[in-house]
């Protein structure tokens, strides 16, 4: 594992003792270097973890998250490129150490063995978020964004240290290959039901839960595009890849446990999705899409049956791709019209046309088209959530049609009819922009070819 | 408020008059400017989503102490002699009969505009005749209620008009007279302010602006500017305040050309589409209110006399207000707004006279003065984008028949913002490019 972190935090000093012209390519390309690295733990064996030492360890589940953790620092870098072209170097260089130390803290949190040090590191990468959101946004509302973030992640897992603490001194140990050995059936007490709040609402309210989700739109809009983009791919994939590990401990509660945060979730999906179709702003809709596609995440993780999990796990991968592309194509929008409302750059398509390219595959795999791996995740959701009860076939159809409503709804906005005359002089797709939502697709794509890569351990 | 460096998501900002802009499904834009407007407000009509595009209307005076808004007489009429005005005006008069719907606030009293529907009576002499016989024609496949009248039937209607030298009359039926100008914008701003739009007082002095070289289809060379920012001073302060903005709205009525000329427009070599200025200039109007104590009833229109002198009833007591639009000549110096009573010994109240045989015992009350934001090339509004400076809007030039085309005129904007062209009047002859290529649209009617 070191082979991943000590090249990550040498990334620091390499930014900032670069030669001005060269922090950007320098940073960029050497993390692209390391998220190629990333692949080497793709060689794993199937049903068993590969331990590096006793605090790290990777298996099939964790796996798919790193590679798309380490894959996304190179985007970042690359969508931040304008927006600070016109800051001081330090200013530069204290941004892009942000984005490293997300990057070190979420690798070590995604391969972190012990439960108390993902606890530690799970709540570390909240500090360089909240920098990155309260420092670099752009409007004066990302004050009350990074608050509503801080606080609301903060308040939910606070028990969970209580609880993990709680399970270290009566289990006798967090590691988690012992962990899954040593689980002792968690009955019905009240004490018990506290214990299964505690540790689940850290990661309910990091997923988000509906009723908790209030923190998102907030951070997700105020946020620069690289906190944007980190936050939808991978932060909120944190809460699923806790949930997914803490539920282990947690039967036979969860059977019932589960029901209200089922009914939350499978409600919330629906909820989020008609917010979608009523919105103006273009990064407020994508965040609502990305509480609507957790929902399903949620409602696959409490249902605990393999076909649930292989789809949790394939649609968190395929909705940090597709949530990560859609915030940098609204962000490409925003540099050029300096305004984030979808009604005031219409018609694109006819002046950017590769543009609309990105933005119709980005608008298809958000709608979970066949045959990409959007589609794979919820499709066994909706099977597995069938089997569990047959009624929410109905609620996940309904969410499906709405989603797909709302995804076209953009696309048509912001790309179909006569364009405005204030947009007349934007100017085209730069390289870079095209860059990056080719190595966004790029993956989404290939990964239609072979998606049991990320259809996690019980594959 | 105290904002640091504000960067609006979108703003719209006017000089002194502001410009709200809509979001969402329908937003018409509403601009009030009549007498000159100092100020004109725009209204936004949010019909599904609130908050969609946030607007900042700046106001250089919060008072409105020489809006010509507020200094107007404040009429209505549909006759015109281009037909884009009568559609204009026809729509207004529909938004003011039903302005308690279209600006509701909760909570808040109905406005009463106090509209008097007494209609415009026009009187044209030999020359005029067969043109306003012309223009009522237009005017009534348009959809407006017009009545062509002989001097006899105007005799017999109007018992107290001298019909010497009148050969024909036009008088309009319904949708026309006059109505409060204070009570529209107050009603505008209640609605802005209630649906967020953010108010400011303080004077713009700057843009700054980005260009960028663009091919046109022939092979010319443009330089297109976008504004990204702009310098709002505040009041008594040597501060400003840099907003960040994706639209601006020039709608600063009679200083509109200053504005313009910050921005950009017409700073290039004359004759080619750089060096067109926008050519709106404040042009000072005086207003005269008398008192006559057997002047015409409670059913006189505003009677406008084919020498240019207008009066019309003002309350109840025997009171009127009228004017004269003075010639090139006599125009006055628009530096201040000091009134010139000797323009009415003069000019003003011969015409009436020899029009109303009972103004000749009339006794002037007070006067005021008012800006027209008179466009002196054609006397008809500009709206829409300027072709260069792709991102600022105009609503202005309205030479005196702003305040009642301000609702359409609104919507006319929002259209053009949110959708690219114009949709329910085209309004393509009020285009700024007409200065250009020399296409007038020139209004004969103008009070």
């Amino acid at each position: 594992m070191l082979k991943y972190i000590i090249p990550t935090i040498m990334l620091m000093p390499l930014t900032w003792l670069s030669k001005n012209n060269m922090i950007w390519v320098n940073s960029t390309a050497h993390s692209l270097l390391i998220s190629f690295t990333s692949l080497l733990l793709m060689n794993q064996f199937g049903d068993n973890s590969l331990n590096f030492s006793l605090l790290f360890f990777s298996d099939s589940l964790s796996t798919p998250l790193l590679i798309l953790t380490m894959w996304l620092l190179p985007l970042m870098l690359m969508a931040s490129q304008h927006h600070l072209s016109k800051e001081n170097l330090t200013r530069k260089k204290l941004f892009i150490t942000m984005l490293i130390s997300l990057q070190l803290f979420l690798i070590m949190t995604f391969t972190a063995m012990e439960l108390i040090l993902f606890y530690i590191l799970f709540e570390a990468t909240l500090v360089p978020t909240l920098i990155i959101i309260t420092r670099w946004g752009n409007q004066t509302e990302r004050l009350n964004a990074g608050l509503y973030f801080l606080f609301y992640t903060l308040a939910g897992s606070l028990p969970l240290l209580v609880a993990l603490i709680y399970i270290q001194n009566t289990v006798g140990s967090l590691n988690f290959l012992m962990l899954q050995y040593w689980v002792q059936p968690v009955h019905n007490s009240w004490s018990n039901v506290f214990m299964w709040l505690a540790c689940m609402m850290a990661f309910m309210v990091k997923m988000p839960l509906y009723g908790l989700h209030l923190w998102l739109p907030k951070a997700h809009v105020e946020a620069p595009i690289a906190g944007s983009m980190v936050l939808a791919a991978v932060l909120l994939k944190l809460g699923g890849y806790g949930m997914l590990r803490i539920t282990l401990i947690l039967n036979p509660m969860t059977d019932f446990m589960a029901y209200p945060f089922i009914m939350l979730s499978l409600w919330g999906m629906i909820m989020t999705s008609s917010i979608c179709l009523r919105q103006t702003d273009l990064k407020s809709l994508i965040a609502y899409s990305s509480v609507s596609h957790m929902a399903l995440v949620i409602v696959a993780i409490l249902i605990q049956t393999p076909w649930s999990y292989m789809g949790a796990t394939a649609l968190m991968i395929a909705h940090g791709l597709t949530s990560s592309m859609l915030f940098c194509l609204a962000n490409s929008n925003y540099e050029r019209i300096h305004s984030r409302t979808m009604i005031l750059a219409r018609g694109l398509q006819t002046l950017l046309p590769l543009m609309a390219t990105w933005w119709l595959l980005a608008s298809l795999t958000n709608l979970a088209l066949p045959p990409t791996i959007n589609l794979i995740g919820e499709l066994f959701v909706m099977m597995s959530t069938f089997s569990w009860s047959n009624i929410t076939i109905i609620l996940m159809g309904v969410n499906m049609v709405i989603t797909a409503l709302y995804s076209l709804y953009m696309l048509i906005m912001t790309q179909r009819g006569k364009y405005t005359y204030h947009i007349n002089n934007i100017s085209p797709s730069f390289t870079r922009e095209n860059a990056l939502m080719s190595l966004h697709i790029l993956p989404l794509l290939l990964l239609t070819l072979n998606p049991k890569i990320i259809l996690g351990p019980l594959y | 408020m105290e904002r640091r460096y504000w960067d609006g998501k979108v703003s719209e900002i006017k000089k002194k008059i502001q410009s709200i802009f809509p979001g969402g499904a329908w937003n018409p834009l509403y601009d009030t400017s009549h007498l000159p407007p100092e100020r004109s407000d725009v209204v936004i009509r949010l019909e599904k989503q609130q908050g969609a595009i946030r607007v900042l209307v700046v106001e250089r005076d919060h008072t409105y102490a020489r809006a010509s808004t507020v200094l107007s007489v404040g009429g209505i009429r549909q006759q015109f002699s281009l037909p884009q005005n009568v559609q204009l005006s026809l729509f207004s008069a529909e938004f003011l009969r039903n302005i308690n719907e279209y600006l509701a606030v909760v909570d808040d009293p109905p406005l009463d505009l106090q509209f008097n529907p007494s209609g415009y009576l026009l009187l044209a002499s030999e020359e005029g005749a067969a043109i306003m016989e012309r223009n009522v024609k237009m005017q009534r496949q348009e959809g407006a209620k017009v009545c062509l009248m002989s001097p006899e039937q105007l005799q017999k209607k109007f018992p107290w008009i001298n019909t010497e030298g009148v050969a024909l009359a036009s008088y309009g039926l319904e949708n026309e007279g006059w109505f409060d100008p204070w009570c529209l914008l107050q009603g505008l701003r209640r609605k802005l302010q209630s649906m967020g739009v953010l108010f400011c007082q303080g004077e713009v002095t700057r843009f700054i602006s980005s260009s960028s070289h663009m091919e046109t289809a022939s092979g010319e060379q443009l330089t297109l500017k976008r504004i990204h920012e702009v310098h709002v001073k505040m009041d008594h302060s040597q501060e400003f305040q840099p907003v960040e903005c994706a639209i601006v709205v020039n709608a600063a009525g009679a200083w509109s050309g200053q504005i313009a000329e910050l921005a950009g427009v017409g700073n290039g070599p004359p004759g080619t589409m750089q060096g067109t200025k926008l050519p709106v200039e404040p042009r000072k109007r005086y207003v005269y209110l008398w008192h006559c104590p057997q002047g015409p009833g409670l059913e006189a229109p505003l009677v406008a006399d084919p020498s240019g002198a207008y009066f019309r009833r003002e309350g109840l007591g025997n009171n009127y207000v009228g004017s004269c639009s003075p010639t090139e000549e006599e125009e006055p110096d628009p530096g201040n707004l000091e009134v010139d009573y000797d323009f009415f010994q003069e000019k003003v109240w011969p015409r009436l006279a020899q029009r109303v045989p009972a103004f000749e015992t009339l006794k002037v009350r007070s006067a005021w003065a008012g800006y027209y934001d008179y466009n002196t090339f054609d006397q008809n509004g500009v709206v829409g984008p300027h072709p260069l400076v792709i991102n600022m809007y105009f609503a202005t030039g309205f030479s005196g028949h702003g305040l009642q085309q301000a609702p359409a005129v609104g919507r006319a904007v929002a259209e053009m913002v949110l959708e690219g062209h114009f949709q329910t009047i085209n309004l393509s002859p009020f285009l700024f490019s007409r200065f250009y290529f020399g296409e007038k649209a020139q209004e004969h009617c103008i009070l």
